[in-house]
């Protein structure tokens, strides 16, 4: 017997891939003439698949706006934020070893900083305010004679908010500082001109955008002269930068996955916008839920709620057979961490962790949506019953459930 | 497409699922006592009613954690009708087997003990006062 799935709202996590997409990687790997080794382009069959990776590298360019010769293919965002932060820091640490980053950043940005900060790196945490946004002025104020990179994500996974790349990239460029943009969450969601908007370098993932997982890449502005030294080394591919045999068909998964992207990203986003704010608006109806980040400048696709007066733990407990969606903490054990982003847009530690993240996608329904609203408002009811949140704390006085009985 | 695994025993699950005995209780011989915090993450009140020597109702509010949710609710269904004891029906590393608590989770098990005792002294003292 089949047993029935939770709605999939966890897009942010990651999505389905696109029936046409997958059609599209199907008759790449089926195609007798195509799996030659790009890399082995002298006869026939590596021709062939160099062709469809060329072909996907011009897609991909003209999805985010940059030139075809400046995509690097990685294994995607993750690999592509290490060679960016890792490749800049060490072909440079002769001339300088200070990066400036944000709290908020993704946990591949995070590592790659907190490690060269091990070896010896200094790294700028920078704040975010209370609705997840970072004052670009807060980035020029903390550059220095000795930065040698700023890493700022475009589109914050976990609260939506949309940072103001191209201001950021115009006080790097004054400053003579390369800028890495983690855009994993962009494509699709809101439109890209990484030239136009000044980034130099910026990270992809074909995965959050309705194509196969375990291929993304690394945008490098060749016309910005700035160098990296390669993570992985072998047979030179990506003209040195990235060593390793293509995956032609991933590759070309991920150029049919951006063309389709870009090309519906203003419909994508006007329905996710619909149905976001219903989702939004009808869990409001409990009282007592909080939207992290600033709802009005932020993607359509991510709504993050924190609900008063329930556990993380059992909230997310209590939905989990309806509904598929992301929490504010790993809970399954005691050793919870609540968000750190969350944490560090002030809220506090229990309502960081009382918090779901919802990612709405292409195959969303409004269906769909009511049975999310249903699923957490019946349990946000009952959680709070359990905990007398509803009771006015009768029993006991609010100041001690709060602080600690005695 | 087979379900994720699930972290919680079946117990552990049914009694959080229904959580019979969630609420408080009023009236004679009822005392109450909380222990933990919001703050701290657990948060146990139960409400025991104590009569001619034998408890015969307990009520409980948690804020915590499905296994906090789960042995409260337990535990004032099975202490109904039993001789008063300022002790758990069952003692906290029993709990922890009966529920599959994972040892990390020890401490919220101390917090409903902590619950658990004082409101069966706030009982006993209530009980005693009514029959003066």
């Amino acid at each position: 017997m089949t047993q029935r799935l939770p709605v999939y709202l966890d897009n942010a996590a990651t999505t389905a891939v696109d029936p046409r997409v997958s059609a599209r990687v199907m008759q790449v790997l089926n195609d007798a003439d195509l799996y030659g080794n790009a890399a082995s382009a002298s006869h026939a069959f590596g021709a062939a698949a160099l062709a469809q990776i060329e072909a996907a590298r011009v897609q991909v360019a003209r999805a985010v706006g940059c030139d075809p010769g400046d995509i690097v293919w990685t294994s995607g965002a993750t690999e592509a934020d290490n060679l960016a932060i890792l490749g800049v820091a060490q072909y440079y640490r002769e001339r300088g070893r200070h990066i400036v980053t944000v709290r908020t950043e993704h946990k591949a940005v995070l590592d790659c900083c907190r490690e060269l900060e091990k070896r010896g790196w200094s790294i700028t945490w920078l704040t975010p305010d209370a609705r997840g946004i970072l004052d670009p002025q807060a980035v020029a104020q903390s550059l220095r004679a000795d930065t040698v990179l700023v890493s700022v994500m475009h589109v914050n996974n976990e609260i939506g908010v949309v940072q103001d790349i191209r201001a950021i990239a115009s006080l790097c460029a004054a400053h003579g500082v390369p800028l890495h943009v983690d855009a994993a969450q962009s494509v699709g969601k809101i439109p890209l001109d990484l030239r136009g908007a000044g980034v130099t370098l910026a990270s992809l993932s074909a995965h959050k955008a309705y194509g196969p997982k375990g291929v993304g890449a690394l945008v490098l502005d060749h016309r910005s002269g700035v160098h990296l030294q390669p993570l992985v080394y072998g047979g030179g591919q990506e003209k040195g930068l990235r060593s390793g045999t293509l995956p032609t068909h991933q590759i070309a998964g991920m150029g049919e996955a951006f063309e389709i992207a870009a090309r519906e990203q203003t419909d994508d986003s006007q329905r996710a916008a619909g149905l976001g704010r219903l989702l939004a608006e009808r869990c409001g109806e409990l009282g007592g839920v909080w939207r992290n980040g600033d709802a009005a400048s932020g993607v359509a696709q991510i709504v993050s709620l924190s609900f008063e007066g329930v556990e993380g733990e059992s909230l997310l407990a209590a939905v989990r057979d309806r509904i598929a969606v992301s929490a504010g903490s790993a809970c399954a054990s005691a050793n919870q961490e609540p968000s750190y982003v969350l944490r560090a847009l002030g809220r506090s530690e229990r309502l960081a962790e009382a918090t779901l993240r919802f990612g709405l996608g292409r195959f969303t329904s409004a269906q769909d949506i009511d049975i999310a609203v249903q699923s957490v408002s019946a349990a946000v009811r009952r959680l709070r019953k359990i905990a007398g949140f509803e009771q006015g704390d009768a029993a006991e006085s609010a100041a001690a459930r709060r602080a600690g009985a005695p | 497409m087979s379900a994720a695994p699930d972290p919680y025993s079946e117990l552990t699950q049914r009694y959080f699922e229904q959580s019979p005995n969630a609420g408080i209780l009023q009236g004679l011989g009822v005392g109450s006592a909380m222990a933990g915090s919001e703050a701290a993450g657990t948060l146990v009140q139960f409400h025991v009613q104590i009569l001619q020597q034998h408890i015969t109702a307990a009520r409980f509010l948690a804020f915590g954690c499905p296994h906090v949710i789960a042995v409260a609710s337990w535990l004032t269904e099975t202490c109904v009708g039993r001789r008063v004891q300022e002790t758990l029906p069952e003692n906290v590393h029993a709990l922890q087997r009966r529920f599959e608590v994972p040892v990390e989770k020890m401490g919220r098990l101390l917090v409903i003990e902590d619950a658990w005792i004082a409101a069966i002294r706030a009982a006993i003292t209530k009980s005693r006062a009514a029959l003066d």
